[in-house]
């Protein structure tokens, strides 16, 4: 079994899995590390661009584990949303 | 005062023109329906609702924000910035949620999520609220602009105000939500490049990098490069608790709807993009590039504090990064920098001039005046809203500096109590529409009491501000927590609608089981259609 799963069907992809955790857990990471990075690059401290780099790797790392999912949703949704959205302008209209 | 050669004036009038242009192009895609003047028709892919995410929270009064906290603090001053953290959690999390919905506004969305009166309560009072906000963002945001064309040109402050707004009116007017992305886009990239040129001028302009922070150490203030240079952890002016407590806020916000001010335009935003997919990026993207550009004026501060190391009064340091540009930027640029801070607020207003409207017209004209009303007709109010904000906004710049403390201690009112609920909403099924309006109604009376009334008569000493926020969110839980027991749970049926089309995350057992039940899902197989949700 792999570590990261790539292929997702649309009802596996709805269920919350350890790559969600993953991914909540590093995109805040992420900011955080741009932010102290960023800073600390602009001024040329060595600290600086090895946070920047861990940032901006662990963003191809996140896209990496959370796009097939977050694709496989969007594939499954996309296919009602035509209905959805009639649903949401009849209720806009108050017709039953 | 600055005074403008050709190439400045040429930089100026040529930047408008393409702004205003390019948002004014798309007039016939923006009066096709509601949806493209509020929406850009649902259908954007995801890097243009993230420069707008960008553009939007790239506002002329920003850096005057982050000169003040990073000229006080160094760049330990950046964690104040950080709030925009919440779209790292919420891109993956409310944002997919939101965007399942369709709703148009959140006050749409809170009557998906709660049914009956409870439903249409806070429908009518979101909506209410965000068309207030709106205009005063956009006066606040507006008489920032004044103070900087008072501080370059000495004009009266009104001229700022009243001039660009109604200069980005016209695109807004004309194109709605189209115009407003179009234009985001360019003026988004033109804020980048420009904030990347004026910073490390001004860096090179204090001597460099190495000279920087060679200042910095001889005037003991070393401390001032380390992000996390705290007073202790509970003590000081710049505690660890504090730093805790943003990181808590800002966070764990994400999961929630409505915990942040900015999740308002952020959920205009996640709509208009064309797949669940495109929604999620375009938050993460914006915001990433929200707090990148925050960093690099966290540099571009620590120069202007070598530069001028002395300066006490709030409104001398707050205007740090106007002021290295203007002090240090060739003749010939300066015009270009303007023309840049012009970019920088327009983008700005015409978010919210457009955002106020939608709440004007599709949740207090569509949904309770005129539910019948032609797509041409929605049109028009959404202009007519535009033209009531804009108008608005006037009023409030010019007697903002007389309201800002009530103001800020309102937006605190949204901040402290609604924090809590605006996530229990989105995670767990109980959570009902009457808890969430106990929450609004006890938290504008808890709030009254422990930042004014209680401390007046000594009962409760002055709270810090993260003292405040865990104290409110406590006392709103003892009444909202009760309410939800006391009250029904929502209606079984709608629950599973919601819970079918948007997949919210947290303690929705007993929906997903009802949903299992009713055959709308089912572990590992594929999901039945949509349609059979209104069988």
């Amino acid at each position: 079994m792999r570590l990261i799963k790539k292929k997702w069907t649309p009802a596996e992809a709805e269920e919350w899995t350890k790559e969600d955790t993953i991914t909540v857990i590093i995109s805040p990471l992420i900011y955080v590390l741009i932010l102290i990075g960023g800073a600390l690059s602009a001024l040329l401290i060595p600290e600086g661009f090895v946070a920047l780099s861990a940032g901006i790797a662990l963003m191809f790392l996140m896209i990496k584990i959370i796009d097939p999912k977050l694709s496989a949703i969007s594939r499954g949704y996309e296919e009602k949303q035509k209905h959805y959205l009639e649903e949401l302008e009849k209720k806009m209209k108050w017709e039953d | 005062m600055v005074v403008f050669q050709f190439l400045d004036w040429f930089w100026l009038i040529a930047f408008i023109v393409l702004m205003v242009g390019s948002g004014v192009r798309f007039y016939r895609l923006g009066k096709r329906s509601e949806s493209d003047f509020f929406l850009a028709g649902r259908g954007l892919p995801w890097w243009l609702p993230a420069s707008s995410v960008y553009a939007t929270h790239t506002a002329t009064d920003t850096p005057m924000w982050v000169s003040g906290v990073v000229y006080r603090f160094g760049l330990s001053g950046l964690w104040y910035t950080f709030y925009a953290a919440w779209c790292a959690i919420s891109a993956f999390v409310s944002t997919k949620m939101f965007r399942r919905s369709l709703a148009y506004t959140q006050a749409e969305w809170q009557s998906l999520r709660f049914g009956g009166m409870s439903g249409e309560l806070l429908r009518g009072w979101v909506a209410g609220w965000q068309v207030f906000l709106n205009m005063f963002i956009l006066g606040w945001v507006g008489i920032a602009m004044g103070k900087v064309c008072g501080f370059m040109f000495g004009w009266p402050l009104w001229i700022g105000l009243i001039v660009f707004s109604s200069v980005c009116a016209i695109y807004v007017l004309a194109a709605g939500y189209w115009g407003v992305v179009m234009a985001d886009f360019q003026q988004g990239i033109i804020a980048f490049i420009v904030i990347i040129i004026v910073s490390f001028w001004g860096i090179n302009s204090a001597g460099g990098a190495g000279e920087i922070i060679s200042k910095l150490e001889a005037m003991g203030e070393a401390g001032r490069l380390n992000p996390f240079n705290f007073t202790g952890f509970f003590g000081g002016e710049f505690p660890v608790a504090w730093f805790l407590t943003m990181l808590f806020i800002g966070i764990l916000g994400g999961l929630g709807m409505g915990t942040a001010i900015d999740w308002f335009p952020e959920a205009q935003r996640i709509q208009s993009a064309k797949t669940v997919k495109d929604a999620s990026w375009s938050i993460w993207a914006g915001s990433a590039l929200v707090v990148f550009r925050n960093a690099i004026w966290g540099a571009a501060i620590l120069a202007f504090f070598v530069l001028y190391p002395d300066l006490t009064d709030v409104k001398d340091y707050e205007m740090a990064w106007f002021r290295l540009g203007f002090e240090n930027l060739p003749p010939g640029m300066i015009g270009f920098f303007f023309a840049a801070i012009v970019a920088i607020h327009i983008s700005t207003i015409s978010t919210h001039l457009n955002l106020g409207a939608v709440y004007i017209t599709r949740d207090l004209y569509h949904h309770y005046i005129n539910p019948k009303a032609s797509q041409k007709k929605l049109v028009t109010v959404g202009r007519v809203g535009t033209v009531i904000l804009l108008l608005g906004s006037f009023i409030f710049g010019s007697i903002m500096e007389n309201i800002t403390e009530w103001l800020i201690f309102a937006l605190w009112i949204m901040a402290a109590g609604i924090w809590l609920p605006g996530i229990l909403q989105v995670i767990w099924w109980r959570f009902n529409g009457w808890a969430y309006l106990a929450a609004w109604v006890s938290n504008l009376v808890f709030s009254w009491l422990v930042v004014w009334v209680l401390p007046a008569f000594g009962i409760l000493p002055e709270l810090r501000d993260y003292h405040q926020f865990w104290l409110l969110m406590l006392l709103g839980a003892l009444v909202f927590i009760p309410v939800t027991f006391f009250t029904k749970p929502e209606d079984m049926d709608r629950l599973v609608k919601f819970y079918v089309m948007s997949r919210p995350v947290g303690w929705w057992g007993p929906v997903r089981r009802e949903a299992e039940k009713r055959g709308l899902i089912g572990s590992g197989e594929p999901e039945v259609s949509g349609r059979k949700l209104c069988d």
